[in-house]
């Protein structure tokens, strides 16, 4: 295990190493410069300011050269400057990964915690009034529109009943862990739905199949009572798909949600992604995707181990 | 030679939509805005709240791309403009003229100016004064070559600045130029940034130490940034009135509404098509803010293809007469705003009412347009030696107001044999092409600051010309009334340039911005600006009602 583990995180490098180089192409074959935010913001602008400005950069230089020392910068430890703020980009990530973690972690684990029961239960009693309801439900949870719900849950619980706070991560002048809570439900609840819904599905067709099995007939034959038939044999086979689709997901807890974020205010990594985007902020969005790519690699390794763990008949030798 | 003083140059129109007006919003009876603040006596005390937009990059007032709001409350300059859309002094007692002596005339024909600055006014810090050592040091940083101020062109005919005592700092400019009040809207402080990297310098940019009635507390990233009572603020001790400022970043317009109808913010920045939405709020007013902007359609000549269809002067008026603004005015922007025939504001003394206008005219457009030889093809559009009249309009993905009113140019325009079609980019690269010259039409907006010179947008060189058009009448109008410090003749100039543009018909103004605001009814003494330094410059008189 500890060599297949080794070997996977070698291979890494020039994995990451590739999607660097990916990532630094797509990004500069976006149309319009960082500058030509500049000019969109403020409209009247001195071209000779203009220069001094992609100068400091480094966007006078050829690509291939801007790779190349972003690179070489990189290998240093040093992610660079941000174009519009002028700080260092591993500062203002870190910054932001607080407020992203803290969102994504309750979000996913209230999901996982609903999902997972929700899945089973609905697995038992197939096409039983719950089975049908909670299908329906979970196809509206992954069709809702995050924007449109969210949108909505402020209008109810902000707008017309006053019980939560639209935006933002707490009360300037307050911060108590109460007020903090209260500005995490919606944004929470509304990162949850999606998970609710696509995992609750996972779970259910897995546990279908694996009900159907050979081994859980010789369980029940045994004379297990049921419980323990679905929980110690059945869910934890169940899981092993399922547990593979939550670790990928994992890479999205510092990734953070773009659309969720920027509605709720919220100060995580996802809104700076959109901020860095549309300010074509180059090193600042290099991080921002280098640390997602990094992230979704590393928790692919993360399922495959957990595979392992969950499953003794795959073995990484 | 010169007169006084600039008289007041554009009047804000400042339109008070009191709650439960009725369903349409006129923009026709302009009241001011004290009658929307809660009158009385100033209340001490309490936070501000304000919901703004997008976070800003820094704090510095000469490098941000964004308004200087946020600055504003902690920075003073020499000047700041008004309500009224004057410029007024701040850390200068008074703005040179030639009337008050301030403004003289050197043998060599360069020009002296003498700013005579407020004394006993202490940077935050309590542990420096600031003097003209200051100013003359903002000056050098902003002409230095790296500096990024966002208009140092304006500052370079200014040959030297010179301490003359420790209250007066004297200009010498080399040539005249009629928007030199308009100029340093902030002061550095020397002794914290002498020998500093100041672009870079964070020790600054993201925690500025001004003159101004609120210091700097924090700014969270993605949160909020939030100021605090100045309490030997200059102005006297009563000031500022509000003990705090926040102001928080909410980037979605939605969200922003949401906050103002849940009562947490006390003042918010909308968008025109929200207007419906917020008018009615009950404990808040809506105060639409006419701006110093405004939408133009422009075609550009920097193409082959351009060149040849809108160097015909018969193309582009037939064109101008196929846009029905008032259906824009009235359908897509609900009566919000106002028409425009000309780029300064209605409300400006250099308003020009007599320039040649472009209603909505199908019929006389069609004939301009046979008259020039586009046949209407068997497809329906109009061709001439081989060339389609079919035109692609540049637009940004986040104007969500532009895509409705291009749907209704489209329209237009198809009936009367023009194809639209619309070239969709997000706004870096929109921008990108926009000011390459590199498209066909567009629409976008202008922002002027308190002075309405439009140099750099018409004339034949204008760095922002993006159209290519040239008129040399135009040109010598425009540069002869940047450099007349006479009121008059200024003003005889501008109105001939307004002509001029009109007649050559290189652009038709569509309507002004409106920028809507809304402000808790407890909020007094709020004064808006269109200018493009805000409507925070009297912050220190606001206070929060009862």
């Amino acid at each position: 295990m500890g060599r297949y583990v080794r070997r996977r995180l070698i291979q890494m490098v020039p994995l990451l190493f590739g999607i660097s180089l990916l990532i630094f192409l797509i990004i500069q074959a976006a149309p319009g410069g960082p500058e030509a935010v500049f000019l969109e913001n403020r409209l009247f602008i001195d071209p000779q300011v203009i220069e001094a400005f992609r100068q400091r950069l480094g966007l006078d230089q050829p690509v291939p050269v801007q790779y190349v020392r972003w690179l070489a910068a990189v290998l240093s430890g040093d992610f660079g400057i941000s174009f519009t703020t002028g700080r260092p980009v591993g500062e203002m990530i870190a910054e932001r990964l607080p407020a992203t973690v803290e969102l994504m972690s309750v979000s996913f684990v209230f999901a996982a915690v609903i999902a997972i029961p929700l899945g089973v239960y609905s697995a038992v009693r197939q096409y039983s009034l719950f089975d049908f309801s909670a299908t329906t439900a979970s196809f509206l949870g992954i069709a809702m529109p995050v924007f449109w719900f969210a949108l909505i849950l402020q209008l109810l619980f902000s707008v017309q009943l006053g019980w939560l706070p639209t935006s933002g991560r707490d009360t300037i002048g307050d911060g108590s862990l109460f007020d903090q809570l209260k500005h995490l439900v919606l944004p929470a609840f509304v990162l949850s739905i999606r998970h609710i819904a696509g995992w609750s599905r996972y779970m259910r067709s897995s546990l279908l199949d694996v009900i159907r099995a050979d081994f859980i007939r010789t369980a029940r034959a045994k004379g297990l009572r049921e419980r323990i038939v679905l929980t110690r044999h059945a869910v934890k086979n169940a899981l092993i798909p399922v547990v593979s689709i939550m670790a990928l997901d994992l890479a999205g807890l510092f990734s953070g949600a773009v659309i969720a974020e920027t509605i709720f205010a919220w100060p995580g990594v996802g809104r700076l992604f959109v901020q860095a985007m549309f300010a074509r902020d180059y090193p600042l969005l290099m991080g921002i995707l280098m640390m997602g790519s990094f992230l979704v690699v590393f928790f692919n390794l993360v399922a495959d181990v957990a595979y392992g763990w969950l499953d003794p008949r795959i073995a990484y030798e | 030679m010169f007169i006084a003083r600039l008289k007041p140059l554009l009047a804000v129109l400042v339109i008070t939509i009191v709650g439960g007006c009725g369903p349409s919003v006129a923009p026709s009876q302009p009241t001011t805005t004290a009658a929307a603040s809660a009158a009385a006596s100033p209340v001490k005390g309490g936070t501000l709240r304000i919901g703004y937009g997008a976070e800003v990059d820094n704090l510095n007032a000469f490098t941000s791309q964004f308004l200087t709001d946020i600055e504003l409350t902690m920075v003073e300059g020499l000047i700041v403009s008004n309500d009224k859309n004057e410029y007024i002094p701040v850390l200068a007692k008074q703005i040179p003229t030639v009337a008050n002596g301030l403004v003289k005339t050197r043998p060599d024909g360069k020009l002296e100016l003498t700013w005579p600055l407020q004394q006993g006014v202490m940077w935050h810090d309590q542990t420096h004064e600031f003097t003209a050592d200051d100013v003359c040091f903002t000056w050098k940083y902003i002409v230095s070559p790296g500096s990024e101020v966002y208009n140092r062109n304006s500052y370079l005919p200014i040959s030297d600045c010179r301490v003359q005592d420790k209250y007066t700092a004297v200009m010498v400019w080399d040539t005249p130029s009629a928007i030199y009040n308009g100029l340093f809207e902030a002061i550095l402080p020397k002794y914290m940034l002498d020998g500093k990297d100041i672009v870079k310098y964070d020790g600054y940019n993201r925690s500025p130490v001004g003159t101004g009635p609120f210091i700097f507390v924090e700014w969270k990233a993605g949160e909020y940034v939030r100021v605090k009572r100045n309490p030997n603020y200059w102005r006297g001790n009563q000031y500022p009135y509000a003990d705090e400022v926040v102001f928080r970043f909410i980037p979605d317009i939605n969200t922003r509404l949401n906050a103002v109808k849940s009562g947490e913010v006390d003042f918010a920045q909308l968008t025109p098509p929200q207007v419906k939405d917020a008018k009615d709020l009950p404990n808040y007013n809506l105060i639409l803010v006419q701006q110093n902007s405004w939408q133009h359609f422009d075609m550009s000549i920097k193409t082959p293809r351009g060149a040849k269809i809108f160097g015909d002067k018969a193309v582009r008026q037939a064109l101008f007469q196929l846009i029905d603004r008032k259906t824009i005015v009235d359908g897509v922007l609900e009566g919000t705003v106002q028409i425009a025939d000309t780029v300064a504001p209605t409300t400006s003394p250099f308003y020009n009412p007599d320039v040649k206008k472009y209603p909505y005219d199908p019929a006389a457009a069609k004939k301009l347009l046979d008259d020039a030889g586009w046949k209407v093809g068997a497809d329906g559009i109009r061709e001439k030696d081989g060339e389609k009249l079919s035109l692609t309009a540049l637009l940004s993905s986040a104007d969500a107001i532009g895509k409705l009113y291009w749907q209704v140019i489209q329209q237009n325009m198809k009936a009367a044999g023009v194809d639209i079609k619309i070239d969709t980019k997000d706004a870096a690269a929109r921008s990108q092409v926009w000011r390459s010259g590199q498209w066909e039409i567009q629409i976008s907006r202008w922002v002027l600051p308190a002075d309405p010179s439009v140099t750099g947008l018409y004339s034949c060189k204008g760095s922002n010309n993006m159209t290519g058009f040239c008129d040399p009448a135009l040109d010598q109008a425009l540069v002869a009334s940047d450099q007349e410090l006479d009121q008059a003749k200024r003003k005889t100039l501008l109105f001939k340039a307004q002509e001029l543009l009109a007649e050559d018909a290189y652009s038709l103004p569509i309507y002004y911005n409106v920028n809507p605001i809304v402000i808790s009814k407890k909020l007094g003494n709020f004064k808006a600006s269109g200018t493009n330094l805000g409507s925070f410059w009297n912050v220190y008189e606001w206070y929060l009602g009862k």
